[in-house]
């Protein structure tokens, strides 16, 4: 172990009583591998994330939740199920539902899961029309790191044909007043960096700060 | 020349058939009608059912219910029937000292053994000596987990495995040098007594932990003698079957699997009054009965679960019948074993345990002054002179008769909801009849509790549909291995279910079961409760008691309707030599309306006796 390694652990022992899974990773890298190909292996999952999610509008969510911990929890639920993850950024739109039946199409297993800047994430698959997700998560301000662990969970298991209960969500009757107009800005600016003619990418993810 | 109806209200629907009678006094049905039964059977509360049929019928035919002469109504003798559920063992484990449960992705594989201890006390103070298993709370997250046990590991300290509290054991096994064995999603891993001697197991993908589920394994693991090892097996037996498990080795610490004192039965004959304890399960409770039959009636031992459940249907009965709680009698009892998931008293981490259950249907006697309470209530209401057109069983007979290819002697079973009932009918002589308790609704109960469903209806809609599975969006497996395909894709909520094949389409049933053990536990419930009791009626009401000299046997009632029960019934009928199958009432309408119609054929012969 490195001396970075020692330094979290000195983290983790002053705030262990409290979850420090937020503090954990911060930051992330991108490494473009070109345009993303249609996946054959059954055993994966393809991550869709929005022209803008990771290294833009400062690569976190409405509520202030790192991109970086959100991907790293997705890896993780994902990883626990024992599915592999592959990460792919949709340019031509920053629409959700196109964004992840785009990647389901490029999915082995045909699960993918999709997320905006924002944090407003679905489950998709490939044989569904686009606007008929399996699994939706339309209030981002509710959704939190151990959810969007349980979304990757899920997404798994329908990768191994399994049949998990639905994830269940929080319902913040306050969210729509407080958020929705933010929201919209917040959307309305991700969508400035949709390049519509661009094909898919393949990314390789590097977490920074460990 | 008259028009008549004939009406049966069974415990569940309520069904008419509706006749011209010519002058030569044969009847010419002209239309039947089906709903669902309004109240209890046998009180005033159906009435609101029967108006419902009769105008339904009438409507099927072109005439109104003015036109009607007159209105039969079956005698509907017994059957209020009730069925519960009691289970008669628990599992309590003390002092924490067993985690057994199947979280869906435990990391690693093998088996460790070592003392409990706190990863905060890995890397605090003094490495502890010898092989340890490590407790990991949920505010440590997997990869600061993973580099405390890696570090750990380096410097020597024999770790062997771990129990962690969030869903993290493959993500914390995937970071060591060497996988390990994690058990996860261990709720509350902060009951787990540190210091003390444990062994973890986690069993390959697809199959179950040997070691812990074996007294002797784990007498070798923690040196047990065998005066010891006696005390392991309650420990063994709860984590049979499970993919991964920890057990603990503390002073006092035990897992007890008790018996539930659920009270006894007895049961009070014409003869002689014999008790049985409902602990000792089904088998034995109906070997008593039969010894203690012809039966009076029945009582629960006062201030226990089975007395509770026995008072209140004989309650019930009081209550709708207006009779005092002492002229209640009940007629007839059936047992059943099953096993039911129940949470582990005292467990660490929400484990359920495969429980014995004891599951009963008992019947009650109603008399004839019911129904002509209903039949004054309902002339009032229609204006049509309504009249008791003969006993329920007779009049059953008389409808399956008009089925094609059958000939007397003949025995009917007619199952419905609450009881199921059979007559017999030999040539010269008075019909034979019986009801027994124990029917359709007490199937629903054994699905419903085996399954561990919180819902009844749901348990119904299993009993009734046969399943499938959609293994794409675009094709579904039947439960007899036929593939369906698709043109256009399922719908999303469909992905991946064990779905039930209904006339609406497929419905998906919220469980984790799979197919085969839905199936299951539906094939065994129906065999537990309706051919067994289709035995017990003709068992009853042939001559002798001997099945065998039944010649015809014809299925009637809602129980003619499934789905897979005749053809069960017929297998295990078939070994006797005589001919059974599903009664096909005036040679079109099936099981349903065989008492409708045995009403007017009933009335009909009356006139004919008369003239």
């Amino acid at each position: 172990m490195s001396d970075a390694g020692a330094t979290q652990q000195q983290v983790t022992k002053e705030n262990a009583g409290e979850t420090q899974q937020q503090q954990v990773v911060k930051e992330m890298e991108f490494e473009e591998k070109g345009e993303a190909e249609r996946g054959s292996a059954p055993d994966e999952v393809v991550i869709a994330i929005s022209p803008a999610f990771g290294d833009q509008m400062h690569a976190q969510t409405l509520t202030e939740i790192p991109h970086a911990a959100i991907l790293r929890e997705l890896f993780a639920g994902l990883e626990e199920e024992g599915v592999k993850a592959r990460v792919v950024r949709i340019w031509r739109s920053a629409d959700l539902a196109a964004m992840g039946y785009d990647a389901a199409k490029l999915s082995g297993s045909g699960i993918s899961i999709s997320i905006q800047s924002r944090g407003t994430a679905l489950i998709h698959q490939r044989d569904l029309v686009p606007l008929a997700p399996m699994e939706l998560f339309p209030q981002a301000p509710s959704i939190d790191l151990p959810t969007y662990r349980h979304i990757a969970r899920n997404a798994a298991q329908y990768a191994k044909g399994d049949s998990p209960s639905p994830v269940p969500q929080v319902n913040d009757p306050m969210a729509r007043p407080k958020w929705q107009a933010i929201s919209s800005v917040f959307h309305i600016r991700e969508t400035e960096f949709v390049r519509p003619d661009e094909k898919p990418v393949e990314l390789g993810v590097t977490f920074k700060g460990r | 020349m008259s028009i008549i109806v004939g009406v049966d209200i069974g415990n569940s629907t309520t069904e008419a058939a509706v006749a011209r009678i010519g002058d030569d006094g044969s009847p010419e049905f002209l239309s039947s009608g089906t709903t669902m039964t309004t109240g209890i059977k046998g009180t005033v509360e159906n009435i609101p059912g029967v108006v419902q049929v009769l105008e339904e019928a009438t409507e099927a035919a072109g005439i109104e219910i003015s036109d009607l002469d007159l209105v039969l109504l079956n005698e509907a003798t017994p059957v209020i029937g009730d069925v519960a559920m009691e289970t008669v063992t628990e599992t309590i484990v003390t002092e924490s000292s067993m985690v057994g449960h199947n979280p869906s992705s435990p990391g690693g594989k093998g088996t460790g053994v070592g003392r409990t201890v706190h990863i905060r006390d890995l890397e605090n103070g003094a490495p502890p000596e010898g092989p340890v298993i490590v407790v990991v709370p949920q505010e440590y997250d997997f990869e600061v987990a993973a580099g405390i046990l890696a570090r750990a590991l380096e410097a020597g300290v024999e770790v062997q495995a771990g129990i962690v509290q969030g869903n993290d054991g493959v993500l914390i096994s995937n970071r060591l040098p060497t996988p390990l064995p994690f058990v996860d999603e261990v709720a509350h891993v902060e009951k787990v007594p540190l210091g003390m001697l444990a062994a973890v197991e986690v069993a390959p993908q697809g199959q179950a932990v040997r070691q812990l589920s074996n007294p002797y394994g784990i007498a070798t693991l923690f040196s047990l003698s065998p005066e010891e090892t006696t005390h392991v097996i309650p420990i063994a037996k709860a984590l049979v079957g499970l993919r991964s498990a920890v057990v603990i080795r503390t002073p006092a610490g035990d897992v007890q699997s008790k018996e539930i004192p659920a009270g006894s039965i007895k049961f009070i004959g014409e003869n002689q009054s014999l008790t049985v304890e409902l602990e000792h399960g089904a088998d034995e409770i109906m070997n008593t009965l039969a010894q203690a039959q012809p039966l009076c009636d029945v009582e629960g031992e006062s201030g226990t679960n089975v007395g509770g459940m026995i008072e209140n249907v004989r309650q019930t009965m009081a209550d709708v019948t207006e009779k005092p709680l002492a002229e209640v009698n009940i007629h007839d009892v059936l047992a059943v074993d099953c096993l039911v998931p129940q949470q582990v008293v005292g467990g660490i981490a929400d484990e359920f345990s495969i429980e014995s259950a004891t599951g009963l249907a008992i019947m009650v006697d109603t008399d004839r002054l019911l129904m002509e309470r209903v039949a004054e209530t309902l002339s009032e209401k229609i204006g049509v002179p309504v009249e008791l057109g003969g006993v329920e069983a007779n009049t059953a007979i008389l409808g399956a008769l008009t089925t094609p290819g059958i000939d007397v002697p003949v025995a009917i079973i007619d199952g419905g909801a609450g009881s199921t009932d059979g007559a017999e009918l030999q040539k010269g002589k008075p019909v034979e009849h019986v009801h027994l308790a124990g029917a359709g609704n007490m199937v629903t109960l054994l699905i419903k509790n085996e399954l561990g469903l919180e819902r009844f209806d749901v348990a119904e809609q299993i009993k009734i549909h046969p399943l499938a599975k959609v293994e794409s969006l675009f094709h579904i497996r039947h439960e007899d291995n036929g593939v369906q395909f698709f043109e256009e894709p399922l719908e999303a909520n469909l992905f991946a279910r064990v779905v039930l094949v209904t006339d609406d389409g497929l419905v998906p049933i919220d469980t984790k079961h799979t197919l085969d053990r839905i199936r299951t536990v539906r094939q065994e419930a129906k065999r537990k409760v309706l051919v067994r009791n289709g035995i017990r009626v003709l068992r009853h009401i042939s001559p002798s008691g001997n099945i065998r000299f039944l010649n015809f046997v014809a299925v009637v009632g809602r129980l003619g309707l499934d789905f897979e029960l005749p053809q069960m019934l017929m297998n295990e009928l078939s070994p006797f030599g005589i001919v059974v199958g599903v009664a096909n009432v005036r040679g079109e309408l099936g099981p349903t309306n065989a008492v409708a119609t045995g009403l007017i054929v009933n009335y009909c012969r009356r006139r004919d006796d008369a003239t």
